[in-house]
């Protein structure tokens, strides 16, 4: 076995700099991925070649992190990603209700939970896994679509049903309906356009999706959170939480169905499978909501890439890649032994509990800050970062700055404004934002069932 | 049941076709990438699609009682809604009547509770706190006293066999159909247009026919038919299923128009049955899908598979609900807000009175 000293010394670097890194908006582990494979590219000391497991070690801290941490831009400064977004409204009312600090720290525990529950169902993912995927991989284009019918199907009217004709009552409650239906057609339509012909420069591989999430979720946010001018009463910090045993009971589970779900289906995010695991467990309560999607998140973003890991001599073919963080390391290294399995898990732990203790800390400064700072103001602030970000992604995949660069950064930019405007959508026209994802569901079910291409050519896109 | 329940269940139903499962299948396992077997949940959660997405809209209500938001009047929409059940007393005829929520803002609604007093046969309104969306309420926003509660006393008798009081707060307000029955007592149907003609097996039956037709044409008569029966059954599923319930349907709409009651089994939003029922709609696709796979996976016997995967799970389940779930039936906030307003009430009546005898 490797030295495991330094392998435990790159996991907690891996932590330490994700508990800072991912409070900036529109920051996503798989986007500063791609960042540290470059830099890995041109200084080659960055991760010991004869220690493969170091750069696994490091991105999985950072993967936990992440699903524990994004919570902050999310709930604090209304950038969320596209995990987190469900996180954003009941945030919200936890922020107006100076209990900002509260909501933060329920995630945080959810997230401790799906680690808990991902140690649990670790023997299960052995043996199940690799028999559930045999049965399972040749439907995975139906199932898909699903899903896509059921979140367009279980939007329910948002009018209250007032008008003097039928007409006027049809037309008061379909509003909302009817902007949910658009923004699934149009998200649907730009993913399919990004998968097959991307303004985004090649380079960027699969940063690609950046640009698009950062405009449907982070900036449309913040954009809103301008316009509205809210103002956020003052925070409390306690040192305790209103929670009991059932409650948490009643958050673990549907974020741990949803979290799973969304770990093992290609397309599905942690906040779509939290979605559907609220409603198969029936539960109301802001509290459970908010816990159920801390433990889906972590239990997405941890699973997909813990997925990896299940030793590949438990599949019939070669090993299971899912998510954008093990297809980036697959060229790099892949896992055989049953103890490498533990010893990642075993920094899953650690790395959860270090983003734990960093949760609290990270909430309480954004807490001053956001007391200091008018929220308009630090929301401009984000939105500024999250643009500049977006701006130079290309640069700082290429290592450089040039002309090229910078008109990859322009076309960036433009994919992420019409994102945004899609994004704004379900914003001013009060339906689902889950919609937005039809931006990558849509695509990857289409392209699994085989008519892809097809399409691809009808629209002129192939 | 829930929605995602009645779409799994559709989904389930689906599932148990060969060649359904066949035709779904990837074409490297020798399948069509079909979709049919969304079609099964697609109609399973169809009928209350087009109650609540279509059907409510169409239906008329006599009545309506659209109080102001900013200076509810808890008398007024006690009359407004009182007068709707003396006009069905008085007529002989169904009469319906809308109650509307308070919607004071974006994210803010003021709750109102309305009941039906089967011993004073009264209508009684009783105004409560200013909710959020999700329902949470804002302490200490309660009208004051003598704003909080409205009384009608109706002309006949109520005939209440579940009388239970109705919420009112986020979204939208419920309909109720007053009629009288052959005893001469007022009976109270709750949401009128809800389960009726979109909840009939001879309506799934009417559906399955256009898509029997329009599959037969895009893909064959040999198989088209499969996809009518699909559609039918997931449609049917859904249907028996609300059996559960209290509410029932008008099963066999057009022939027969009223609706049937329920077997009362458990309430729609139940947790635990929509829980278990998604669950056992999980597993039965799995059996399915691995039955019919070209090489299936699993070999276990279908009592040993059943016994593993359903029945031990949800043994384990429902224990850990039975040892640690709530041992009592627990009341909605805005009832238990609406009694204590009520109990005041009543103390202080016997306050005045005592004072009166005092005097």
């Amino acid at each position: 076995m490797e030295n495991w000293i330094v392998i435990l010394l790159y996991a907690l670097a891996g932590t330490v700099l994700g508990g800072f890194l991912f409070v900036i908006p529109s920051i996503h582990f798989l986007n500063f991925s791609g960042v540290v494979i470059a830099l890995w590219g041109h200084y080659h000391g960055l991760f010991p070649i004869h220690q493969p497991l170091t750069l696994f070690a490091f991105f999985m801290g950072m993967v936990v992190s992440f699903g524990i941490m994004n919570t902050i831009p999310s709930m604090f400064l209304g950038a969320p990603d596209e995990s987190a977004v469900f996180v954003v409204l009941p945030g919200a009312k936890y922020m107006l209700q100076g209990k900002g600090y509260e909501g933060a720290m329920l995630t945080g525990l959810g997230g401790l939970l799906g680690i808990f529950f991902l140690a649990i169902f670790t023997p299960f993912f052995f043996f199940a896994l690799p028999k559930l995927h045999v049965i399972l991989g040749p439907h995975m284009h139906w199932i898909l679509a699903l899903i896509i019918v059921y979140m367009l199907m279980s939007e329910w009217p948002k009018g209250t049903g007032k008008g003097d004709t039928w007409w006027e009552k049809f037309k008061g409650a379909w509003a909302n309906l009817f902007a949910g239906i658009v923004t699934f057609v149009l998200s649907a339509f730009m993913g399919f356009i990004i998968f097959n012909r991307t303004m985004v420069p090649v380079k960027m591989g699969f940063q690609g999706l950046l640009p698009v999430f950062v405009g449907l979720f982070a900036v449309s946010s913040l954009i809103s959170a301008i316009l509205s001018k809210q103002k956020i009463p003052k925070q409390h910090v306690g040192n305790d939480i209103d929670l009991d045993y059932k409650t948490m009971w009643k958050g673990w589970m549907p974020g741990c169905i949803g979290g799973t779900l969304a770990a093992y289906l290609p397309g599905v995010t942690g906040g779509i499978g939290g979605l559907i695991a609220g409603h198969a467990c029936a539960q109301r309560d802001d509290r459970i909501f908010v816990m159920s999607q801390g433990v889906s998140k972590v239990v997405y973003y941890t699973g997909q890439f813990l997925l990896f890991f299940v030793p590949s001599y438990f599949f019939l073919k070669g090993g299971l890649k899912r998510g954008g963080m093990a297809i980036n390391l697959s060229p790099f290294y892949k896992p055989v032994l049953l103890q490498e399995y533990f010893f990642i898990f075993g920094i899953v732990i650690m790395a959860g509990c270090i983003s734990f203790l960093l949760l609290s800390f990270n909430s309480k400064w954004i807490i001053k800050l956001i007391a200091k700072v008018p929220y308009q103001k630090l929301s401009y602030a984000s939105l500024a970062i999250v643009v500049v970000m977006v701006f130079f992604m290309p640069a700082m995949i290429e290592g450089t700055v040039n002309g090229a660069v910078l008109l990859s950064g322009l076309q960036v930019i433009g994919v992420m404004c019409v994102s945004t405007c899609l994004g704004l959508l379900p914003i001013f026209y009060h339906c689902r934002r889950s919609n937005c994802m039809a931006v990558i569901i849509v695509p990857i079910c289409i392209s699994m069932s085989g008519y892809g291409p097809g399409l691809a050519k009808l629209l002129g896109l192939g | 049941m829930k929605g995602l329940t009645h779409f799994m269940s559709g989904a389930a139903v689906a599932s148990f076709f060969l060649p359904a499962v066949r035709m779904a299948g990837a074409e490297r396992i020798g399948g069509a990438n079909s979709f049919i077997l969304v079609l099964g949940g697609l109609f399973g959660i169809m009928p209350d699609t087009m109650d609540f997405k279509m059907g409510q809209f169409f239906t008329k209500a006599e009545h309506e009682i659209d109080p102001d938001p900013m200076d509810p009047d808890p008398q007024m929409m006690a009359e407004g809604l009182g007068k709707a059940l003396d006009d069905a007393y008085e007529k002989g005829t169904m009469v319906k009547a809308q109650m509307y929520p308070m919607r004071m803002g974006a994210d803010l609604w003021r709750q109102y509770v309305v009941n039906f007093d089967g011993e004073t046969n009264e209508v009684v309104i009783v105004i409560n706190e200013i909710v959020t969306t999700s329902q949470v309420p804002i302490l200490g926003s309660e009208p004051p006293p003598g704003k909080r509660i409205g009384r009608y006393k109706i002309k006949g008798e109520f005939n209440i066999t579940h009388g239970r009081p109705s919420v009112v707060d986020i979204m939208s307000g419920p309909m109720y159909g007053f009629k009288k029955n052959e005893q001469g007592k007022m009976e109270i149907e709750f949401l009128p247009w809800h389960r009726t003609w979109s909840h009939s097996y001879v309506l799934g039956a009417m559906l399955a026919v256009p898509v029997w037709l329009i599959a037969s044409l895009a893909a064959g008569w040999s198989i088209g038919w499969l996809y009518g029966v699909i559609a039918f059954l997931g449609f049917s599923v859904h249907l028996t299923e609300d059996l559960t319930g209290h509410m029932g349907g008008s099963l066999w709409w057009p022939l027969v128009k009223p609706r049937c009651n329920g077997l009362n089994l458990f309430k729609a939003s139940n947790p635990h049955a929509n829980f278990s029922i998604d669950y056992t709609a999980v597993v039965l696709i799995l059996f399915n899908l691995n039955r019919f796979a070209p090489e299936p996976v699993f070999t276990l016997s279908t009592f040993k598979y059943f016994l593993y995967a359903l029945i031990l799970p949800l043994a384990f389940y429902f224990s850990i609900v039975k040892i640690f779930g709530e041992k009592k039936k627990k009341k909605k906030a805005g009832v238990i807000a609406m009694e204590k307003a009520l109990a005041r009430e009543e103390l202080e009546y016997e306050a005045e009175e005592s004072m009166g005898g005092d005097m």
